[in-house]
């Protein structure tokens, strides 16, 4: 049973939150709600529609594209991020020498503005005398258009992705530091291999933060928006790199619908709601908190 | 068969070979952002690639850094680097303080609400920023705040979704035994979390911080919609600079200018990674 | 308590970095003139072409001082400051944008201000006035424009077309070139390309080479006649070359501002784009050999003539602006000519006024300047589709275009599914934008 004093103190302890979000979230979630059920363009007073927005949503063929679209990147660089992540936090988490020099670089990726680094990806993806296609021929492989064919245009924006997994890799790396080495002296005992300590030790022990990065990848893989709103813009060729974010912000402050950006931004939420519901009920078996709660 | 010692260096080498190649491969962008730093502006972005340079120029960083002080009458990569400085060791002290306040309440504590409330600060996560940015500037305008830095650092010391979670997930992870001997000794909540949760969770903390830090300085959006006199900007929207409509990209500069940018990023992020190794292991309670 | 001390210092460092930033804190200038914000989106070189005309004013007289503000994303932050009552009293808006920003009733009009100060229609090049004006009332005034023809590369033409004299005229004549220009090596791969008609400035416009482009009668009209025979003639051009070849030797294409652009690096023998273009070659390849020319027009149509993408940046003053009269005296005095010469000119533009000075058209940084503003003046330059849903238009004709090319739709078919979107999107915007 809670007694009243440790439901004050835990309100004590939330209450900068909680006031940070009465005083800067609440506002402008509930009026965007709003919004999203009214004819709104930012700068004349919005009109109530009630539920148009959204059915028109329903029915807009970029929409469905973009959300398509957003889905597939979202559904192929979460694993593929995750594991990459969690390989080189694995890599990293032993002592070597040089071993925060590799640390850092594997960061930097992360650390780079985003225009200046869509340049760098343009000129690597490049068709003709990118540095990928250069060396994809010397294992004999035709040269691939990376950018210009709707296909690989968005396996180029997934590959991407995964450069930018240095915050996912530092967080699984505190992570690691909560492991027992008692528990892998245990397994070294029982006579357990590099990789079945990995699987029954390394993962299970840090499944929280596992959680907590997949849960983050899928609200920003869904939200993406910088990388292809200046590496494609409009979403060339034919909208195949055409993100909600960027449909939204097109919405927004080029078409002046305020009103329908809103109503896509709260189907957004709804998504991404579903799939960090889906994510979380899937990932509960195998969770493991130390703390017992 | 191998014996167990060949295994292990097979392993060994295996890892070693491993990460030289990721390595190589995550190295690409600095290496390239280097190299064009310090190309004369006609060998920038060349094809085929070329790694290095006919002539180098390191005058380059001189002149990013001027970039444009004849006509503003001051430098304005120092005046912005000296705001942004001032805004990060603000944001970072803000974060650090809220989040693991709020973080220490979701992680350890049991209170009425404590679910409901947890599972409301995931979702305001998930409601996409841009939709957001027209009431929050009216909001600001309220707060007289527009055209100064409060809507910059103030909501830090409130604490964030992403970041109480981030702790949450650490502090959940750390015994129950630990506190409640504590408690045992007399400590209270707030000694507590001082004494036993505090020094534990140094790495997460340090994450924290660092994550901060990336944040506030690389902000592109917020001194953009906010700020309104030139002097204020930061160094992040002081890139834009080199970004012309008409007269071209000077590549080389850009890239020294974001080089010098990211520098203090990375030598922030190499210190401190050091932190977040130590951990719990060598502080001997495990 | 050993974690206090730290835990003292940190705050105590953030109440010091707190005071640090308030006291750094610009907000206003100590002058006892009249303060004029004004938002340009130009930064870098621009920006400084720019601030010399800034500091001109600011020394021309005592009572006005305008204070010069470099933001990107110019469009969108003006609109959130006049949303939050909180404009600038100047804001430099891309051209296109003044009838989208008229319709939501965010500029303010002057034409009253400018025939007092005497800026008058018939300084200035009919195309270039247009875009600043909606619904017969004047809402901004000219910065630097644009206007678009063919850059060609006289090393990669045959010898029969390399002088301005010589270039093809018509369609016809520019097909035969084409297919004369286009180098391949013996195993099909394209060298040289003559032409490639999307990849180039102001060539979403093609169907205004051809008639009346995107507008018939002022209704939008995307899938007409005139539209498809001009895309019909764009994929001609993959047609030729190959759908999967044109793909991998448009994904060699660089960067727009390196040695990389395709037109520099010598894959493109003709190149559409403006009158700063020639700053990028100076830049990037000074060596190459060019020369300038119209673009040619339809067989037997030779009032079609003269085609030309415009393009112009533009000042405004947003409703609310405290200083809308003294804005619009530094508006002023940006148009004077010699003024307005001297921006452009820095710029690498043409000049949007009617009479250009001896001095501009003989010292300016583009050869071929003459013909830029020549073309300018032309009966078939085209400005921006005067409608509020500009944008929209130019991201589904391009869809369709895409979608044509790559064989996902036949031309009729992809222009049909665009103009019925278009009809949609234009009823939506008349209900709710304008009102009807």
């Amino acid at each position: 049973m809670r007694s009243n004093r440790q439901n004050v103190i835990g309100l004590l302890f939330a209450s900068p939150w909680i006031l940070g979000m009465a005083i800067f979230l609440f506002y402008p979630v509930i009026s965007s709600l709003y919004f999203s059920f009214t004819s709104y363009s930012i700068l004349k007073p919005p009109v109530w529609i009630g539920l148009s927005n959204y059915q028109e949503l329903m029915q807009d063929e970029i929409f469905l594209k973009a959300l398509s679209n957003t889905l597939i990147i979202c559904a192929a660089s979460v694993p593929l991020t995750t594991a990459l992540a969690i390989c080189l936090a694995l890599l990293l988490n032993t002592k070597r020498k040089g071993i925060s020099l590799y640390r850092t670089l594997f960061y930097i990726p992360s650390l780079v503005p985003t225009v200046a680094l869509a340049v760098l990806w343009l000129w690597i993806f490049n068709g003709q005398y990118g540095l990928l296609n250069e060396g994809l021929s010397k294992f004999g492989i035709k040269a691939v258009p990376w950018l210009t064919d709707p296909s690989w245009a968005k396996a180029t924006l997934i590959m991407i992705s995964m450069w930018g997994c240095g915050n996912a890799m530092v967080i699984y790396l505190a992570g690691l530091q909560d492991v027992p080495q008692s528990l892998y002296e245990a397994g070294e005992l029982d006579g357990a291999s590099a990789w079945q300590k990995t699987k029954s030790i390394t993962l299970p022990m840090i499944s929280p933060v596992i959680q907590f990065n997949v849960i983050m990848g899928i609200i920003g893989s869904l939200q993406t928006f910088a990388l292809p709103f200046v590496m494609f813009p409009g979403g060339q060729p034919a909208r195949s790199t055409y993100v909600v974010a960027m449909y939204l912000y097109d919405n927004a402050f080029l078409y002046q619908r305020m009103g329908y950006a809103s109503a896509m931004g709260w189907v957004l939420f709804l998504a991404t709601m579903i799939l960090s519901w889906v994510s979380l009920r899937l990932g509960d078996r195998h969770v493991h908190y130390g703390g017992g709660a | 068969m191998l014996s167990k010692q060949q295994k292990i260096l097979l392993t060994k080498a295996l890892q070693l070979g491993a990460l030289l190649f990721l390595a190589f491969l995550f190295a690409l962008p600095l290496v390239w952002m280097v190299v064009t730093s310090l190309k004369p502006l006609d060998e920038t972005m060349t094809s085929p690639p070329k790694w290095i340079p006919d002539r180098i120029q390191v005058s380059n960083y001189s002149d990013a850094v001027t970039y444009g002080s004849k006509e503003l009458g001051y430098i304005p990569f120092l005046r912005y680097a000296q705001n942004s400085v001032l805004l990060a060791i603000l944001c970072i002290t803000g974060s650090v303080i809220s989040n693991s306040l709020v973080g220490y309440a979701f992680g350890c504590l049991d209170w009425k609400g404590k679910r409901w409330l947890f599972a409301l600060t995931l979702a305001t996560m998930m409601v996409p920023g841009p939709i957001l940015i027209v009431p929050l500037y009216k909001l600001f305008r309220d707060f007289g705040w527009i055209g100064t830095f409060r809507p910059l650092w103030v909501p830090t010391f409130f604490g964030s979704a992403f970041n109480i979670f981030l702790l949450r997930q650490f502090f959940m992870a750390i015994p129950k035994e630990l506190s409640e001997a504590a408690v045992l000794d007399g400590a209270s909540p707030f000694g507590v979390f001082l004494k036993v949760i505090i020094p534990l969770a140094k790495p997460a903390l340090t994450v924290v911080a660092v994550f901060t830090f990336l944040w506030s300085w690389n902000d592109f959006l917020g001194p953009l919609l906010y700020l309104t006199d030139q002097r204020n900007f930061t160094v992040s929207l002081g890139l834009q600079a080199f970004q012309n409509q008409h007269t071209g990209t000077p590549w080389n500069l850009l890239m020294a200018a974001s080089l010098m940018v990211i520098a203090p990023v990375i030598v922030v992020y190499f210190v401190a990674q050091k932190a977040f190794v130590q951990g719990i292991s060598t502080t001997g309670l495990k | 308590m050993n974690n206090a001390l730290p835990a003292v210092l940190c705050v105590l460092l953030g109440i010091a970095c707190a005071c640090g930033l308030e006291s750094s804190q610009v907000s206003v200038s100590k002058t006892d003139r009249i303060e004029v914000q004004y938002w340009e989106k130009w930064t870098g070189e621009e920006m400084e072409a720019m601030k010399r005309i800034v500091d001109k004013f600011n020394a021309s007289q005592s009572e006005i001082h305008v204070k010069y503000l470099s933001v990107s994303g110019i469009a969108d932050k003006t609109l959130l400051a006049t949303s939050g009552g909180t404009p600038p009293d100047i804001a430099g808006l891309w051209g296109d944008q003044v009838v989208q920003f008229v319709d939501l009733n965010a500029l303010t009009d002057l034409s009253d201000l400018a025939k007092d100060a005497g800026v008058v229609e018939e300084n200035y090049i009919p195309a270039y006035w247009s875009i600043c004006s909606a619904y017969g009332r004047l809402y901004a005034l000219p910065t630097s424009p644009g206007s678009g023809a063919l850059y060609v590369n006289r090393q990669l033409v045959p010898p029969q077309y390399a002088s301005p004299e010589t270039f093809p005229r018509t369609i016809s004549e520019f097909n035969k070139f084409a297919e004369q220009t286009d180098r391949r090596d013996p195993s099909g791969k394209l060298l040289v390309a003559s032409f490639m008609p999307r990849d180039g400035w102001g060539l979403w416009n093609m169907p205004y080479v051809f008639g009346d482009g995107f507008l018939q009668d002022g209704q939008i009209n995307v899938n007409g006649k005139d539209d498809l025979e001009a895309w019909t003639w764009v994929k001609s051009f993959t047609d030729r070359y190959g759908v999967t070849e044109t793909k991998s030797f448009r994904s060699g294409f660089g960067n727009y501002s390196s040695p990389q652009n395709p037109f520099l690096s010598g894959k493109l023998a003709t190149y559409a784009d403006g009158p700063w273009f020639s700053n990028y070659i100076r830049m990037f390849k000074p060596s190459m050999d060019w020369f300038a020319v119209p673009f040619p027009y339809p067989d037997n149509h030779p009032e079609l003539a003269g085609f030309s993408t415009m393009n112009l940046n533009t000042l405004v003053i947003p409703k609310g602006a405290k200083h809308a009269r003294e804005a619009f005296r530094f508006l002023a005095f940006v148009q004077e000519q010699k003024n307005m010469e001297q921006l452009c000119m820095d710029q690498q533009c043409n000049s949007p006024l009617s009479n250009s000075s001896q001095k501009f058209l003989t010292s300016h940084p583009n050869k071929a300047i003459a013909l830029f503003d020549k073309l300018a003046k032309s009966s078939r330059a085209v400005p921006p589709v005067p409608l509020g849903i500009r944008a929209q238009i130019g991201s589904e004709v391009g869809n369709a275009v895409d979608q044509m090319e790559l064989g996902e739709l036949t031309p009729q078919a992809a222009l049909d599914q665009a103009q019925s979107r278009l009809v949609a999107m234009w009823a939506k915007y008349q209900q709710q934008v304008l009102g009807k």
